[in-house]
């Protein structure tokens, strides 16, 4: 990674899900979309509409401001990214995530909205305690406690990411449960290795 | 859908929204979805409107110039992937051990014992199977042959003796190719070309022509440099490495096309014309039609890859094939195991 050059927030959550993943998506430009991203986009682009001063139909708050699509950065620990939703209370900036299907059994998603927050608090000056993740499937927005635990792994993967990112080397492919849904299988074949080794061709 | 072929002189292919549309003389030919299209593969002379360029390039789907008797004449290709690394390995298999002695990289030699094995021994298992399935006829001395070329690749440390190699067991294969031609009006004394002079010929150059767009693809896709090849020498603007992934497919796609059709008899002779003074052989425009489709259907026809285990289309394999290639130069994987078909 040059000088001057910032890490994808999103990178951040491909890391978290599957470092070879994010090495694919960001060192090789090998992205393919399937229904997930291509559905993820359409949702992506519903909410990227910009709007001021909406009061949210969900909870009905007359205080709080909503400004969609914004552009975050942090020069502390060189991030860049879009977020999909900020909303405002009493001043106080907090961002909420957007995302199709349901909650998944990984953390990726909470580390792209703490990731966001460390870009707000740096932007406002003013500390973000929570976040939200809003699941399209369940309809359900729920909230993310920015912890200093979840802070601490946050900057670990952006640290990880940073790596990536300058020396290009690639993660091994490892096979597991996540690999299902992926929209990079077909070029990963994560399970060829082992098929590989174990074949055995015709005399 | 697939790979579009357009065989049509003077047709003119557009753009409406979010289709292909294909007209001559004044007739609407083909309207299709651009999502269901991975390939224009053009047969002959037409015009190809600004629109479809640029939107082939942005959807990254090839377009290839054939002459209408499917010599391959070039394409026009996207960007190149970003993916640096592929290119990298690829560049870095090239460079020989050492100057003085020319020995190839291991990972150079390892490739080309696997695609010349890889073809001979699809030569041996459809000679073997033919013999099986017709035990009349005399393929014992070829078989014997692809054997003796098969053997000692695994041992031979240069890429000049493994064409050798692959060399002789072609010649073993093609010298009784004309036993597996059941129909007596068509005759095969051996591999001719620019221009094939018989309708055998015709057909194989016209299907390794159609391979070779579909595989060069493929070789793209994955992220290589198709001119930089190991077994096929750098020639310029010949596809090298495109070609040495072709070896294995030759006898596994088009060579099963070609019998099946004039041994199923979708082809008769009467679907071929003989030009005057140079003889070339080419098909009429109805025989090529026929051809394509052949070809098209083949590709979507499913086996089990032998590696993955899993069902997948002769098309699908032509990128599985080039992914593990890279897999294999990028040190993923500990061997290229090349297709080899029972």
């Amino acid at each position: 990674m040059a000088e001057g050059e910032y890490i994808p927030i999103a990178a951040l959550n491909q890391y978290a899900y599957c470092p070879h993943r994010c090495w694919r998506m960001f060192c090789l430009g090998g992205f393919v979309e399937n229904q997930y991203t291509i559905e993820g986009t359409s949702l992506h682009d519903r909410v990227h509409t910009v709007e001021k001063g909406q009061p949210i139909g969900e909870e009905q708050q007359e205080e709080t401001w909503q400004v969609r699509a914004v552009w975050l950065k942090s020069e502390r620990y060189r991030l860049i990214g879009k977020s999909d939703l900020l909303e405002a209370q009493d001043g106080r900036w907090y961002p909420v995530e957007y995302k199709r299907g349901q909650r998944g059994d990984f953390e990726n998603d909470e580390l792209q909205v703490c990731a966001q927050a460390l870009c707000l608090e740096e932007m406002t000056g003013q500390p973000v305690t929570t976040g939200y993740l809003y699941y399209a499937q369940s309809h359900q927005r729920q909230p993310v406690e920015l912890s200093a635990d979840l802070r601490q792994r946050t900057i670990e993967t952006i640290a990880a990411v940073t790596d990536l990112l300058e020396t290009g080397r690639m993660p091994p492919a490892v096979y597991s449960s996540r690999c299902q849904g992926c929209s990079l299988y077909s070029q990963c074949l994560p399970k060829a290795a082992v098929k590989v080794s174990r074949y055995r061709e015709v005399e | 859908m697939g790979t579009l072929y357009i065989t049509q002189d003077d047709s003119f292919i557009g753009k409406t929204d979010e289709r292909l549309t294909v007209r001559a003389n004044k007739q609407t030919l083909l309207d299709v979805p651009l999502i269901k299209v991975d390939g224009v593969v053009v047969l002959g002379r037409a015009t190809v409107s600004p629109a479809v360029v640029m939107e082939l390039l942005e959807r990254r789907i090839a377009l290839s110039f054939l002459t209408s008797t499917g010599r391959y004449l070039g394409r026009l290709e996207p960007e190149l992937t970003k993916n640096i690394f592929v290119r990298s390995a690829q560049w870095k298999a090239t460079l020989a051990v050492s100057a003085e002695q020319h020995a190839p990289s291991e990972a150079a030699l390892h490739l080309v014992r696997g695609f010349v094995r890889g073809k001979l021994k699809n030569y041996r298992n459809s000679l073997l199977r033919a013999q099986r399935e017709f035990p009349e006829l005399q393929l014992q001395s070829a078989i014997t042959q692809l054997e003796q070329a098969i053997d000692p690749i695994d041992r031979t440390n240069t890429i000049d003796s493994l064409r050798g190699l692959e060399g002789s067991g072609s010649a073993a294969y093609f010298g009784c190719f004309n036993q597996l031609i059941r129909v007596k009006a068509f005759q095969f004394a051996g591999r001719n070309r620019r221009p094939p002079t018989d309708p055998v010929n015709a057909l194989l150059s016209l299907g390794y022509a159609l391979l070779r767009h579909d595989v060069q693809s493929a070789v793209n896709l994955v992220g290589f440099d198709p001119y930089l090849g190991y077994l096929h020498t750098q020639r310029y603007g010949r596809p090298s490495l495109a070609l040495d992934l072709m070896e294995e497919f030759r006898p596994l796609v088009v060579d099963a096309i070609v019998l099946s059709a004039i041994n199923r008899r979708s082809l008769s002779p009467e679907a071929f014309v003989a030009e005057p003074l140079s003889g070339a052989v080419s098909l009429t425009s109805e025989g090529l039609r026929t051809f394509l489709r052949l070809y098209e259907q083949k590709k979507q026809s499913q086996f089990k890859h032998p590696v993955l285990q899993t069902q997948c289309t002769y098309q699908e394999s032509f990128e599985i094939q080039a992914r593990l290639m890279s897999k294999y130069l990028m040190g993923e994987t500990e061997k290229y195991p090349p297709l080899v078909l029972k």
